[in-house]
């Protein structure tokens, strides 16, 4: 574990060259919400002072042997100084951290994972639906492309192998669908990484405790941290 | 504090206020403007207890933006704004205050501050202390969150009239060759300064005081050469499509002031209002903490101002004396 993740003096460095480093293949814009592509991931290791891979596989590995996402990415109540008001979310998709801000100046923060184009986009949304168990249906272009997809065509019903997982909130402007959610994920050890193209991932456990927090209409600010990001900036 | 910057949002919140103001019977003696930011809000709460408590007037505080209240100073039909800022709104100042004398500024400002800050890891970690070192690129490094080896510092919303011209002095101090400039929403710019001080991130972003942030997180403003007019070279992009290219401003932002504003009828109708206006003084400290306040831990704002009145009764006193 220590090889992947650095101590909190040096977090900073960890975490933004996980972000930094990662250098993902991506679906076309407008598969939003497919699942995890390829992925070639580094971090910081403070003992070697250099930066590993860290790819799924590695992810994976860890996953399997530790039986959960590195201790950052784990659920948890934190300290959080900010001026909005209890029940926001705010996504960090460059440290690949959601908070839910609670009252008190503190914040539950969840691990997630994020599209290497990141939510493609900056700016404040809002909870405008949720469903359990949500239905996945894949973009016409996955369809055409990938003949795994297409037998999902007409949409695959919710179930712990669905890309969406076991909650979905629905991302909107105004009354208008942005087509982003924050959704579970059938591929817990992926928490952490950039590997999807545009939706926010969680573990089922942490969706489905957010899913539970959350009111539809709830404010969503995402951050501007993340490359795609700062596209057309 | 805001309206400093945010000249088309209140055009926007001109239109429904004047809705809303035109469309209303008023049974209260006279109107205060309220800006949609929060010391202005607390400002004309304080001044609409103080109005009730020492001159037994009842005030409505409407909330309102910066041009309509202007509008409703002029034809009467507002009596009193909290917060003009000065140099920002010079043009109205000018139409309304000097040539039209329908309107009044208290001689008193609340002296006001723009630039660029950081947090305090960005400024003892990483040694981002002045303008000087967003050009320094083995210091930016550390504030780049994309690997593309540039630092990221968000300069304000794209609405703001302040926004660009924080492009210009990015460009003419150089740090636009080692910062990518990001344009936002301010709650998303001041979400980014929670989520980076939760996180012990370096982080550099364009600022102004009176403002909650300064309570909020421990924030440092970066030095920077003052303010000379002879090196402030502004062209508007409302002005000239090249104005970025036309336009330069190598030292800080001039000091800012915002007073209060009152119809000029007030000092024939109610003198002794008139003159308490002109005493009125808050420091910027004191502004900080009402933003703090109203904005951080949600105080509602005439509860607020109560509070306040109460706890200030000695100075309202020396401010209402004949």
């Amino acid at each position: 574990m220590k090889r992947f993740f650095a101590s909190p003096a040096h977090r900073g460095n960890f975490w933004r060259g996980l972000a930094a480093r990662a250098a993902i293949v991506v679906f076309a814009l407008g598969s939003v919400c497919s699942s995890a592509n390829a992925v070639e991931t580094q971090v910081y290791d403070i003992k070697t002072r250099t930066w590993v891979d860290y790819d799924r596989t590695k992810a994976y590995q860890f996953y399997v042997k530790n039986k959960q996402v590195p201790e950052p990415f784990r659920r948890q109540l934190v300290k959080f100084r900010t001026a909005e008001e209890p029940g926001t979310i705010i996504i960090d998709g460059n440290q690949h951290f959601l908070y839910l801000v609670q009252p008190n100046q503190q914040a539950i923060r969840y691990g997630i994972g994020v599209g290497r184009e990141g939510f493609g986009w900056a700016g404040i949304v809002r909870v405008g639906r949720t469903a359990e168990w949500p239905t996945w249906t894949p973009p016409a272009e996955m369809v055409a492309r990938d003949p795994n997809a297409r037998k999902w065509a007409s949409g695959q019903p919710g179930g712990p192998d669905n890309p969406l997982g076991a909650r979905a909130l629905y991302l909107y402007e105004g009354d208008q669908d942005t087509i982003y959610r924050i959704h579970g994920t059938p591929e817990p050890w992926t928490i952490g990484l950039s590997v999807s193209s545009g939706c926010i991932r969680m573990n089922n456990d942490d969706v489905t405790d957010l899913h539970s927090r959350v009111k539809v209409g709830a404010k969503v600010i995402v951050l501007m941290q993340g490359a795609a990001l700062y596209k057309g900036v | 504090m805001a309206g400093k910057l945010r000249s088309s949002s209140a055009m926007a919140l001109a239109a429904i206020a004047f809705a809303t103001l035109s469309g209303s019977v008023h049974a209260a003696d006279l109107v205060i403007a309220m800006p949609n930011w929060s010391s202005g809000q607390a400002t004309a709460n304080i001044l609409k207890v103080a109005l009730k408590e020492k001159f037994a007037i009842e005030a409505d505080a409407i909330e309102m933006g910066t041009l309509i209240a202007f509008t409703g100073l002029n034809a009467g039909k507002v009596d009193i704004h909290p917060e003009v800022w000065l140099p920002n709104l010079d043009s109205l100042v000018k139409r309304y205050v000097t040539d039209a004398s329908t309107v009044a500024l208290s001689p008193i400002g609340v002296p006001a501050w723009q630039g660029i800050c950081a947090t305090r890891s960005a400024a003892e970690k990483y040694g981002v202390r002045d303008v000087a070192d967003l050009s320094d690129a083995s210091k930016t490094a550390a504030l780049d969150t994309d690997g593309d080896g540039r630092g990221e510092m968000w300069i304000g919303a794209q609405t703001w009239s302040s926004t660009p011209i924080e492009r210009v002095r990015a460009n003419s101090y150089g740090y636009a060759e080692t910062m990518t400039l990001l344009e936002m929403a301010e709650d998303v710019g001041m979400a980014a300064v929670d989520a980076a001080q939760a996180t012990d991130q370096p982080l550099v972003f364009a600022c102004y005081a009176p403002h909650a942030v300064f309570k909020l997180h421990d924030i440092v403003r970066l030095t920077e050469p003052p303010y000379d007019p002879a090196k402030w070279n502004i062209v508007l992009p409302s002005e000239d499509p090249a104005w970025l290219s036309k336009s330069t401003a190598t030292v800080g932002w001039d000091a800012a002031h915002y007073h209060i504003a009152y119809a000029t009828s007030l000092r024939v109708r109610h003198p002794d209002i008139a003159k308490f206006l002109d005493r009125v003084k808050f420091d910027p400290e004191e502004a900080i903490a009402m933003s703090y306040a109203l904005q951080v831990e949600r105080q509602d704002p005439y509860e607020f101002a109560k509070r306040w009145f109460a706890e200030n009764s000695a100075r309202v006193d020396a401010w209402v004396k004949p």
